[in-house]
């Protein structure tokens, strides 16, 4: 749209032609509208990063220079680790964006993304062989990542990691066909011990004081007369708390260069007194975080974007576990409510801006990251609403704050996910339902009783501390305590379920890949009956579920020596007290859960089995094995017949439903099985991001009607596009008749509603009356999209008109026109529900 | 089968399959290795019904109520 039409289109006539994105920018401050269109596109295109997005490869430079400094160094491992962290956050490049009122960045300039070469080769060597993310001289540089990827072979944390894991697991893993991902302390999902580190009472000029009484206790003991096996292990205690006080004294330091950057601009170079005193003010802001607690709202964003920050220059971090409105909502009462230095438009700036400047977050990922991950750089699930630990709602004026500001910038991430309890009010839901009517695709919902107890029951967390959880990536509840929370979850446990079936039908032979990966089970063509062919089911099941774990679990018992973690132990109370590395096993309950991408294709397939092989004996199963490696071709109306004529999940028909309770009652049962090095369960968790896609050139061919190469079901316990015929609440039935506590860790649900129905009061009554049957039936999540599909293929028609329409991609957002068109077509082909 | 863009005449499984973004319908999308143009094809027939452009949609609707109410 030109500047002159939006000029002379009123807000209202936007809202009426329901082109949100247009009135939000007519609605917001003219500083979040500056910082807003000041960030770069960060999420990839496709698999693709956008023009002009650039590899920082300063941070590498930084990097690989302090590493080769200290080879020779006799300092042991973790110490050396601290030490390159700190001097990457003591040299990397600092700047402050025009009106912005905070700072902070994981690369050195705006249009950047950070590199870390020495998590792993294979990364590497994505950052040599893509040119288009190579900042200009592209030859010049292309020379400097080869020197740097030479230098890391053999020393980067996967390439450590290799010859100590189970060679032929690891093949099968790396093969791409069953997970995704690797297993890396360093790469992956990192939550935070939060009510240690956010709930006001210390930050890291605290934890340093402390760790001096640590070490000179400890080192007092170990020079006393006398020699035990605990004295022993007292020197790496001196060495991991050393190294975790580096990193704070380092986090220290750079805000400390930030709050000289923002001095130097205000009494040098800024002409304008109101920008003056706003520079001065992020000048006191981090002088006073991370170093001391924060005091006002505008400082607790500000330590909250160093620790981030910090994290993420430390580790690869793929999600961004939060609950902002809890742990900043008391900082936002007293500026707006009790002090009154704040306005509720003032505020609302502050809260839209720290929605942006966790959008522009980025980190150089590898493409399959990418192509799972379409149009984001990582799955900022925010959580928002909940119980307090002592069950009373948590919501509060900034939970409502958030929600307006998700309006008015419309990020695609981070996101946020509602924690729904019978205590929300309904100007809280009004709110929720009015950023899911505007297209945001958010928030989520979740059902927190329900969540609640499914913590306590797969993990064992007490009460207190299973209220206080977050996601720890799209879906997956984690506390936020000393022993609840989790430092990495490793996304290799991420099983493309879609193998299970398909190797059924291999005898685990992946033809994709051309190996053996999955359980050389009898020849599907001898077997009898169902109950033969179930068999064949589970037992692929437990092979590929196995093999990631088995990896998970070795990769997490050699993290604290092979990948330690010194920062994020610096700002945990577990490793402060223990001085060991906030990865050790033993330190933790265990919150591992096993991510079930394209599970219900499974359970479609069975039933088209059962049904038309077993029951009416319309086709042998050697027959069905031959189309399925024809890839159905030449067998039309064979396909069409295994997909009209069985039944689908999602249309609360028993003959199909109950096959899913009882592939999610064996996968229980096996998660109860494995265990974690906490010694505690994988429960499985179905969702999908755009893993459906990603996978969708590497499943070949599905009983339930599936071509190699067409897209797989949108995930979770999500009824496949289209086949869900019955209404919407045939698909609440058919997702209520799990148990949402036992039956797995989450399980995701889209449904994509019609706009036009819910358009005004009426909608939003409707919408109240099908949560309420949503949470009476106790499904612990569902996800909207509300964008009709005449917007969708105008979009696809003239992207560049459409730049802003966001849609729900599973369990994330993203920018429609950021997405594949395979993707896209597939969203467009899910059933729009009618309520009512 | 027959390309409608560039008249290149092959077998239909030598047209490059790229996906069936409705599963229960026989139109798939294919691409002419020729001119590699996406066509809309019926699987049962074995027939080009359209070359696929942005925008367009060779499913027809999304199933459900919108669908009805565009129908």
């Amino acid at each position: 749209m030109t500047q002159a039409a939006l000029r002379d289109t009123s807000v209202d006539v936007f809202e009426k032609n329901q082109e949100w994105w247009w009135a939000a920018e007519k609605k917001r401050s003219t500083r979040l509208d500056y910082l807003r269109k000041a960030i770069w596109k960060k999420g990839a295109i496709g698999g693709l990063y956008a023009p002009g997005v650039k590899v920082d490869l300063e941070r590498a430079k930084l990097h690989t220079q302090k590493a080769k400094e200290m080879e020779a160094s006799p300092d042991p491992f973790v110490m050396k680790f601290a030490k390159i962290l700190a001097h990457v956050l003591d040299n990397k490049t600092i700047f402050i964006t025009d009106q912005a009122q905070l700072v902070g960045y994981t690369g050195s300039l705006p249009h950047t993304m950070a590199w870390d070469p020495s998590c792993a080769s294979i990364l590497n060597e994505e950052a040599y062989n893509d040119p288009t993310a190579i900042p200009d001289p592209v030859d010049e540089n292309q020379q400097v990542i080869r020197e740097i990827c030479n230098y890391w072979i053999g020393k980067s944390d996967l390439d450590k990691m290799m010859p100590v894991f189970d060679m032929e697991d690891l093949m099968k893993m790396l093969s791409g066909s069953i997970g995704w991902g690797v297993p890396l302390a360093r790469g992956g999902y990192s939550n935070k011990d939060y009510e240690y580190i956010m709930t006001g009472k210390r930050a890291f000029g605290d934890i340093i004081e402390e760790l001096d009484r640590k070490i000179d206790e400890v080192d007092a003991e170990v020079h006393k007369p006398g020699a035990t096996a605990e004295t022993a292990r007292m020197y790496d205690k001196l060495n991991n708390w050393d190294a975790m006080k580096i990193t704070l004294e380092a986090g220290i330091r750079i805000a400390k260069r930030y709050a000289r950057l923002a001095r130097i601009i205000a009494e040098n170079f800024e002409e304008d007194p109101q920008r003056k005193e706003e520079l001065l003010k992020i000048a006191s802001a981090c002088e006073q975080v991370p170093a001391k607690p924060p005091r006002t709202l505008q400082e607790s964003f500000q330590y909250d974007i160093f620790i981030q920050m910090m994290s993420r220059n430390e580790a690869i971090e793929g999600a961004w576990p939060s609950r902002p409105d809890y742990y900043h909502g008391p900082y936002y009462d007293k500026d707006v409510n009790i002090d009154k230095t704040l306005t509720k438009e003032e505020a609302l700036d502050l809260v839209g801006e720290f929605l942006i400047r966790a959008a522009e977050v980025c980190q150089f990922k590898p493409k399959w990251t990418r192509e799972g991950l379409q149009g984001i750089d990582g799955t900022w699930v925010w959580t928002m609403g909940g119980v307090k630990k002592d069950g009373s709602d948590a919501c509060n004026d900034l939970t409502i704050a958030f929600m307006q500001a998700a309006r008015l910038v419309r990020v695609a991430n981070p996101t946020f996910s509602f924690r729904w309890h019978p205590k929300v009010s309904d100007e809280v839901m009004r709110e929720i339902f009015e950023c899911i009517r505007q297209g945001l695709g958010y928030p989520s919902m979740r059902h927190d009783p329900v969540l609640i107890a499914n913590s306590m029951h797969w993990h064992g967390h007490p009460i207190e501390e299973a209220r206080t959880w977050v996601h720890q990536a799209c879906l997956s509840p984690c506390p936020t305590t000393k022993r609840g929370y989790q430092p990495m979850r490793m996304a290799n446990a991420t099983a493309n379920c879609a193998k299970i079936i398909e190797y059924v039908f291999s005898s685990g032979f992946d033809h994709v890949v051309n190996m053996q990966v999955g359980a050389e089970t009898p020849d599907v063509a001898t077997l009898t009956n169902f109950e033969e062919f179930f068999g064949a089911w589970i037992e692929q099941m437990k092979t590929i579920f196995s093999i990631l774990v088995r990896a998970v679990n070795r990769a997490r018992m050699l993290a604290p020596t092979l990948t330690p973690r010194p920062f994020l132990s610096g700002i945990s109370e577990r490793s402060i007290e223990s001085g060991l590395d906030t990865c050790e096993p033993s330190l933790a309950q265990g919150n591992a859960w096993i991510t079930a991408f394209t599970w219900v294709e499974n359970i479609d397939s069975l039933a088209a089995v059962k049904k038309l092989v077993f029951d009416e004996k319309k086709y042998t199963l050697a027959e069905l094995k031959e189309a399925l490696a024809k890839n159905w071709e030449g067998c039309e109306e064979m396909r069409l017949d295994f997909v009209i004529n069985a039944p689908k999940w999602g249309n609360d028909d028993d003959y199909v439903d109950d096959i899913m309770l009882r592939c999610l009652d064996e996968a229980a049962k096996f998660s109860k099985v494995l265990k974690c090095p906490s010694g505690n369960n994988w429960p499985i968790l179905p969702e999908n991001v755009s893993g459906n896609i990603h996978y969708a050139n590497i499943v070949g061919a599905l009983p339930n009607g599936r071509r190699l190469g067409d897209a797989l079901y949108d995930g979770g316990v999500s009824p496949g596009p289209g086949l869900d015929k019955n209404g919407p609440t045939a698909v609440l039935k058919s997702c209520g008749k799990i148990d949402h506590i036992t039956g797995g860790r989450a399980f995701l649900l889209n449904q994509r509603l019609s706009p036009t129905q819910l358009a005004d009061e009426k909608g939003y009554q409707l919408w109240r009356a099908y949560m309420r049957t949503w949470a009476d039936l106790g499904i612990d999540h569902i996800q909207f999209n509300m964008v009709d599909d005449k917007t969708l293929r105008s979009a696809q028609k003239d992207p560049e008109k459409y730049q802003e329409v966001i849609v729900r991609v599973a369990g994330y957002s993203a920018h429609f026109v950021d997405i594949s068109r395979k993707t896209q077509d597939n969203i467009i082909q899910r059933t729009v529900q009618g309520l009512g | 089968m027959k390309c409608t863009e560039c008249g290149n005449v092959v077998p239909v499984k030598d047209f490059r399959y790229l996906y069936n973004a409705r599963i229960d319908s026989s139109i798939s999308i294919r691409q002419c290795t020729k001119c590699e143009t996406w066509l809309a094809v019926d699987e049962l027939n074995g027939v080009v019904t359209q070359a696929v452009g942005a925008g367009e949609a060779p499913w027809g609707k999304s199933a459900g109520i919108e669908g009805v109410a565009a129908a």
